[in-house]
């Protein structure tokens, strides 16, 4: 059908971002406010040649290639490779991680717009978008924890972009740190699996899994619940997620791509990437189905009271990438159930891709027009003040909550068809209805919130906050038009590839998924979740426009339910007092014992040369006369050691 | 290393000897021997003999010195024509310093392209006055790149009217340097010395005529005459014992045990060889004047008496004293076994009054002196550990390895300093350094480097080279293992005064507003040494490859 894929055009996904994250690094002055430039132009590149290897042969014949790299290092009988892989799922993900951030660049060329650092801006997201691609096309563990190091080096540098903001530079540090929690977990389960493999291939990993697993079946499943640790820090999965909130503290566009549509993502492809491991540890899939229903129902709870929009949208991210976590989770049902399990989940993600980034560039207008106000209740009633923000987040906002025939609902669809399937196959029935009902209510919960925030921002009466002076406006067109262009695939893109099978067989080629067979439609589920979709978006337009004097007593009625959901059931709180308080007492001791003992005893070894210095300084006294004399001196004093030794 | 073994164990085979010993060599092809007692019962005939022979092997080596001929003849063009461009008061045509300037760097590229031909040849004149080993063609490329670094740093730093002379000596330098790697016959080796001596003279002196420079060359010269005296003097004794002036002979008489007779006089002559070598080297007890020269001299003179008298040194001394003993002929009367203990006390000497005096300095050239002397301690403990370790790497290879990197790093801090100081007082105070990361922040990225990589942190040539030479010591002896120790502790307290350079670039209040633009040429030249100090710890297998030859 077509061309193989070549060397050139699959490292120019990685290299074009590079290349400009390095020139803008390097000569950033010079291009100042033209920095995007080069960065658009470097993820077109990369968009091109991701849309590309979508269609060459390996991808479309689901064989998939590995491109042989240089030899990267080789310790003992470890040898690792620089390779590149390219199959279906990973193509999947370039083109989804390219298109989405060439439009958030072109959109940040319009919002970062007269910032100090607007080089500097650049140069980090082309370098994220360089990780993500590697990440994506690692062909091993060890590459891929690299990357996975590498995107969270940028996430902590663009949610620290305004280090001056106390709080932005703190929300860095959280991010940073609890993400090494999770690491640890992650490189962990790498040891573990050097050891128990002696390899990190992906596929001499996968092609030995079955084996290992019938030797050691507890070895596996410790795996890949470590694995799994490291996606909870990197996805934000309870109780790790606490970074994700905070990390809105970072340019809006940075949210929309990293903390909504790719970075946090990382988690989830790993686990799917991992998917032959899993289906050889159901405890450790029980786990994951449990912690993402878990993590999907308590984000739903506490973003149902947020004020901060983009808070609202950060605990959307999580409650989704929680769906995402239980759909993986629901491969444990049976093994023909597995691949359309894991296709669902994946499907997910692709879809929430779009329609997340949409959310946030639409928030990131609705900021920019208020002058940097982000909070609801200081505006409301936008919707003629800003027409066409207010339209493409719309669009979103429907596609979030699920309503029928646009891509969310066909995406969740897939996924809570996959876990009512736990239902009532399989051993674990009854765990899985529990799972089914926190599906449903996450759903609800959803479609609540989205339009509750919407309804707050575009209806009611017209306020614009003092801050936006009088010059509120709609954004410039390069915002707008990056959200026109992510309103289409947030609509439309669910119901082309879902329901057609046609993403489902497309991602059936990657090893270890088998293929989906027959595609169902769940008309059941459908039914079930466009019901709950319109009536979470019915009690939202009830509270928020129809009468907003329910919304103030059901505050009061249920005001401690309230305090709960807008404090984030205190988790901060608790982690500070259990957590954080503890180990800085322990620093302070350490504090102490460094100043008073250590400090004290290498000032001593230092006061030491010092002196053994000073007393040899006389000799050098600048007369070549004594010099002469010392070094005469020296000659004969050697000559008689040596002679009478 | 090969090659020297090589030669070493044919010599030996053919056991060359002494003067003294059985003079009936008849090997027919290359068999001559300048030796002067047989002519005394040989008459007419067999002087006319000897003498064809001796011009047969000059001119069958004379094609080992190709690169330093051309050097030298480019000097010849200098010192003729150089006093004619200049008027009687002498007045230059302005940018003459450039003519000059480009004249050099093309003999050195020339010289560069004869050494690229050439390659490793066994010796076919061992009684010949040079020879070309690996050691001897590594010797010349780190000389001709250091002399074209040089060349750049002091392109500006010397007057029109001086540029002839300056230039020219400092090719005479790099071609002594390359000579003494290429000698094969004390007296060969004594002159190559020699020709890297003299000429520092006169460069140490011409930049700057001030009363300072004069001080410090006065002191150079006589320091240096001094130690060249007590070389000479070991090396007459040296002859005295073997009997013979040629180095391949001289090696396989003391390693056969010719010279067992006289032990107290090897002995001697080893003791003046070392220290006149170690005068060089800038090693302890010999080390007093580099302080006071390194400071008095300007930039560019203080940047090749750093480095360029240390290869001419530690080559000078590898030849003499520390070539390859055949380990299964070994004899008690090797002389590198004799000076051990000897270069050992140096090299901890050297190591510790460097490093402790130099916590104290405020001037820069002057903690670089000091630095310098430490640095000679660390590369002495490569020739203890020797040649034939079993370690990963032996000791002379790390040696070797060390030296390219010191060159690098300790040429680009002069070189900074160069392309800082642009007319006006030169830069050479803490003081003067003193937030130089916000007046030129570029320049003090670069002295970070190579302050780095004096420290032995990566990542840098100098963390390998320290590195390598820590591992060579470790796996040796247990006299070379506390010279492994003193090496680690040493660079602990080295980091403590390169550091506080750094320090006060970086965290210090800006003393000295920046004086228009930087010099260029030095900036060219700073940016080599930079790249070899980055490119040398990345891709160090480059470095490996010349050094072993292969």
């Amino acid at each position: 059908m077509s061309e193989p894929i070549d060397q050139l055009t699959a490292w120019l996904i990685p290299l074009a971002p590079l290349a400009s994250a390095v020139i803008i690094a390097l000569f950033g002055k010079l291009f100042g406010e033209g920095s995007h430039r080069l960065t658009v132009t470097g993820l077109l590149i990369a968009f091109f040649c991701a849309a590309r290897v979508l269609v060459m042969k390996e991808t479309s014949d689901g064989t998939g290639v590995v491109l042989r790299g240089p030899e990267w290092m080789s310790v003992g009988a470890l040898q690792i490779f620089a390779d590149i892989r390219i199959d279906t799922m990973t193509a999947i993900m370039l083109c989804m991680v390219t298109f989405v951030s060439t439009l958030v660049a072109i959109y940040a060329s319009g919002y970062m717009h007269g910032q100090p650092g607007y080089p500097r801006f650049f140069a980090a997201l082309s370098l994220f978008v360089f990780s993500m691609c590697m990440l994506v096309l690692s062909n091993n563990f060890l590459m891929l924890f690299v990357f996975w190091e590498a995107v969270g080096l940028c996430s902590y540098l663009l949610i620290g972009f305004w280090f001056s903001k106390p709080s932005a530079a703190a929300a860095a540090k959280k991010a940073f740190v609890v993400n090494r929690i999770g690491d640890f977990g992650f490189m962990m389960g790498i040891f573990l699996l050097l050891m128990t493999f002696g390899t990190l291939d992906y596929d001499s990993v996968f092609k030995m899994a079955g084996d290992v697993a019938e030797q050691h079946p507890q070895t596996i499943t410790i795996i890949c619940l470590l694995l799994f640790v490291g996606a909870m820090g990197k996805s934000a999965q309870a109780p790790l997620h606490v970074w994700l909130p905070d990390a809105m503290e970072g340019p809006t566009p940075v949210s929309a791509l990293i903390h909504a549509a790719t970075m946090v993502t990382a988690g989830v492809y790993m686990v799917a990437r991992c998917t032959p491991l899993f289906v050889h540890a159901p405890t450790a899939q029980l786990v994951v189905a449990g912690v993402g229903a878990v993590t999907a129902l308590l984000a739903a709870f506490m973003g149902m009271t947020q004020y901060d929009l983009k808070r609202v949208l950060a605990y959307s991210t999580v409650s989704q990438l929680g769906l995402m976590f239980l759909g993986l989770g629901s491969a444990v049902v049976s093994h023909d159930l597995a691949t359309a399990a894991v296709t669902a989940s994946m499907f997910h993600l692709f879809t929430h891709a779009f329609f997340k980034a949409l959310l946030f560039l639409g928030a990131g207008s609705v900021m920019h027009a208020m002058g940097d106000v982000i909070d609801m209740r200081r505006f409301s009633g936008l919707r003629r003040l800003m027409p066409k923000t207010h339209i493409t987040f719309l669009c979103g906002s429907l596609a979030l909550a699920g309503f029928p025939l646009l891509s969310g609902f066909w995406s969740k669809d897939e996924v809570l068809a996959a876990v009512m399937a736990g239902t009532h196959e399989g051993t674990h029935q009854g765990y899985f209805k529990l799972l089914a009902a926190a599906g449903l209510i996450t759903s609800l919960l959803t479609a609540f919130y989205t339009f509750r925030a919407y309804f707050m921002t575009f209806w009611g009466e017209e306020r614009i906050p003092e801050e936006a002076g009088h010059h509120a406006h709609e954004s410039p067109a390069s915002m707008t038009t990056p959200l026109m262009i992510l309103a289409i695939p947030a609509l439309l893109i669910g119901g082309l590839l879902g329901p057609t099978g046609f993403f489902g067989n497309f991602l059936g080629h990657t090893v270890g998924l088998g293929h989906e067979g027959e595609h169902h439609l769940h008309w059941d589920v459908m039914a079930i979740s466009a019901g709950v979709a319109l009536a979470g978006i019915f009690g939202a337009w009830l509270f928020y426009v129809q009468s907003p004097g329910l919304a103030k007593a059901g505050r009061t009625a249920l005001a401690p339910l309230y305090h709960l959901s807008l404090n984030q059931l205190y988790l901060d709180q608790l982690f500070t007092w259990i957590i954080v308080k503890p180990l800085w007492v322990l620093g302070w001791i350490g504090l102490m014992i460094e100043r008073f003992v250590i400090d004290a005893l290498l000032d001593f070894i230092a006061w030491v040369p010092n002196l053994v210095g000073k007393a040899l300084r006389p000799l050098q006294n600048g007369l070549v006369q004594s010099y002469a004399l010392v070094m005469a001196l020296g000659l004969a004093a050697i000559l008689a050691a040596m002679m009478l030794r | 290393m090969n090659e020297v073994c090589f030669g070493t164990q044919g010599a030996q085979s053919r056991t060359l000897g002494a003067s003294r010993a059985d003079a009936t060599e008849s090997d027919g092809k290359h068999a001559g021997r300048v030796d002067v007692e047989r002519d005394s019962s040989g008459g007419m005939w067999n002087r006319e003999r000897i003498v064809s022979e001796a011009v047969a092997q000059i001119l069958g080596t004379v094609k080992y010195i190709v690169p330093e001929t051309i050097l030298i003849l480019a000097v010849c063009v200098s010192f003729l024509a150089g006093p004619f461009l200049v008027s009687e008061r002498g007045e230059a045509p302005a940018g003459l310093r450039h003519k000059w300037g480009w004249l050099a760097l093309i003999a050195i590229t020339l010289s560069g392209l004869a050494w690229w031909n050439q390659s490793a040849e066994p010796m076919n004149y061992p009684n010949g006055p040079f020879q070309l080993d690996s050691l001897a063609l590594f010797v010349r490329g780190l000389s001709l790149a250091s002399a074209a670094i040089l060349v750049l740093i002091g392109w500006n730093q010397i007057d029109d009217a001086h540029a002839a002379e300056f230039h020219a000596c400092l090719l005479l330098i790099s071609a002594g340097v390359t000579l003494t790697a290429a000698a094969n016959d004390i007296i060969a080796l004594f002159l190559a010395l020699e020709l890297v001596s003299i000429p520092t003279y006169v460069l140490l002196y011409l930049p700057r005529r001030d009363a300072a420079a004069q001080e410090a060359t006065t002191k150079y010269f006589l320091l240096s005459v001094f130690s060249s005296a007590i070389l000479l003097y070991g090396m007459s004794f040296l002859f005295g014992v073997t009997g013979t002036t040629n180095l391949t002979a001289i090696q396989a008489a003391i390693t056969t045990g010719a010279g067992g007779a006289m032990p107290a006089v090897l002995l001697l002559a080893i003791v003046a060889v070392v220290a006149g070598l170690c005068f060089r080297l800038t090693a302890v007890p010999f080390h007093f004047y580099a302080p006071d020269v390194f400071q008095g001299a300007p930039t560019t003179g203080a940047a090749m008496l750093a480095f360029v008298p240390k290869i001419a040194g530690f080559v000078a001394l590898l030849r003499l004293i520390a070539f390859p003993v055949d380990v299964s002929r070994n004899s008690n009367w090797s002389l590198v076994g004799m000076a051990l203990p000897l270069l050992t006390v140096v090299a901890i000497a050297s190591m510790l009054v460097g490093n402790l005096v130099a916590l104290l300095q405020t001037n820069v050239k002057r903690l670089l002196a000091w630095s310098s002397i430490s640095h000679a301690g660390y590369m002495l403990v490569g020739i203890v550990a020797g040649p034939t370790t079993t370690g990963s790497v032996n000791g002379t290879d790390a040696l070797l390895f060390y030296l390219v990197a010191y060159g690098a790093m300790t040429i680009g801090v002069f070189a900074a300093l160069a392309a800082l100081g642009r007319g006006g007082r030169s830069y050479e105070t803490l003081d003067d350094l003193a937030g130089l990361s916000q007046s030129h922040p570029a320049i003090a990225l670069l002295m970070t480097v190579f302050l780095f990589s004096l420290t032995g942190l990566p990542p840098t040539a100098g963390f390998l080279g320290k590195l390598n030479l820590f591992l060579a010591a470790w796996s040796g002896s247990s006299v070379s293992k506390t010279l492994a120790i003193v090496l680690a502790v040493n660079a602990g307290i080295a980091a403590w005064y390169y550091l506080k350079v750094v320090a006060t670039m970086y965290l210090h209040p800006l003393r000295r507003p920046s004086e228009g633009k930087v010099e260029m040429p030095a900036l060219v030249g700073l940016a080599l040494c930079a790249a070899a100090t980055l490119g040398f710890f990345a891709l160090p297998n480059l470095l490996w490859t010349i050094i072993r030859g292969s």
